[in-house]
């Protein structure tokens, strides 16, 4: 899969310039892919509240890790406090 | 190679999180029944965390080898469109830049991008960044695979809400253009509207695909 692009020879400019809307659409289906539970459909739990603050924190200039650990230590706190 | 160290360290939290990842693929891939030794080549040599963890559930589930390579080929279909996205960028004769093409997994592909400008991901990011989460990835799932089930559930420490954190903390820099959000925004939308009705890896490819046909 990952071969295909780099062994052709020559690639279209007219496709090669689409490829700038490809990271955001993607990306963004990562994020909601992995919101969604074992069925497919949409579950709005501790991931989705750990995305909001990553996506807060990133908004405000928060460097990454400190967006991604804020985000997972927020979802582990919320999943250990609802199980008390 | 000032350069290359800079990278290193912006990505180094990006690795750790791989590492751990790994871990958790080592240790659930020997709880499937997987040989350590096998768990290991699988890692080095498909290198990409969500096909693998598919294809050891639909070994575990009894689904067999045929489907498990069918799933994980699924989940990649994605890296046909990022793969043409850095081949530009990439150095080297085609075999060169093929095998340097398979350094470009989700994270190393979204640091690249938001290294670069706009259609031109940054070659170096990919490829360093690429090698560090290869070299992480697959000494994660070394010490997993060699843990075993000591280490329990990895759920527990939030490490399945790490990566969507991550994913959506990489994205917010791309939104500065209207015409970037609208991509995100279509990509999100027909991954969730495929989700329920295809196997995985068709919501990212359609997602893959509709961001390309929005780009202009």
């Amino acid at each position: 899969m990952r071969a295909t692009g780099p062994l052709m020879p020559h690639l279209p400019a007219a496709l090669t310039e689409r490829t700038a809307g490809l990271a955001p659409a993607l990306i963004a289906a990562l994020v909601a892919i992995q919101l969604t539970a074992a069925s497919g459909v949409l579950r709005l739990d501790v991931k989705a509240l750990a995305v909001l603050v990553a996506a807060v924190l990133s908004f405000l200039r928060v460097p990454l890790i400190l967006c991604v650990v804020a985000g997972a230590a927020i979802a582990a706190l919320v999943r250990a406090l609802a199980h008390v | 190679m000032g350069h290359a160290r800079r990278i290193l360290v912006s990505a180094a939290p990006i690795a750790v999180a791989v590492l751990v990842f790994g871990a958790s693929f080592g240790v659930l891939a020997t709880v499937a029944g997987l040989p350590a030794w096998a768990a290991i080549l699988m890692s080095a040599v498909v290198f990409a965390g969500s096909a693998q963890f598919a294809a050891i559930a639909v070994i575990a589930g009894g689904g067999g080898v045929l489907a498990a390579v069918i799933t994980g080929a699924l989940l990649n279909l994605r890296y046909l469109a990022t793969g043409i996205a850095v081949a530009p960028v990439l150095p080297g004769n085609r075999l060169a830049r093929a095998l340097l093409g398979q350094l470009v997994v989700d994270e190393s592909y979204a640091l690249g991008v938001s290294a670069g400008t706009r259609g031109r991901p940054h070659g170096l990011t990919v490829v360093v960044v690429g090698a560090l989460l290869w070299v992480a990835w697959v000494t994660g799932t070394a010490v997993g695979a060699a843990l075993g089930p000591v280490i329990g559930n990895p759920t527990r420490f939030g490490l399945d809400a790490a990566f969507p954190a991550l994913f959506a903390a990489l994205l917010m820099p791309m939104l500065r253009q209207p015409r970037a959000v609208r991509c995100a925004l279509a990509g999100a939308l027909v991954a969730l509207a495929l989700a329920p009705f295809t196997p995985a890896g068709v919501p990212l490819a359609g997602a893959a695909v509709v961001g390309l046909w929005l780009a202009r």
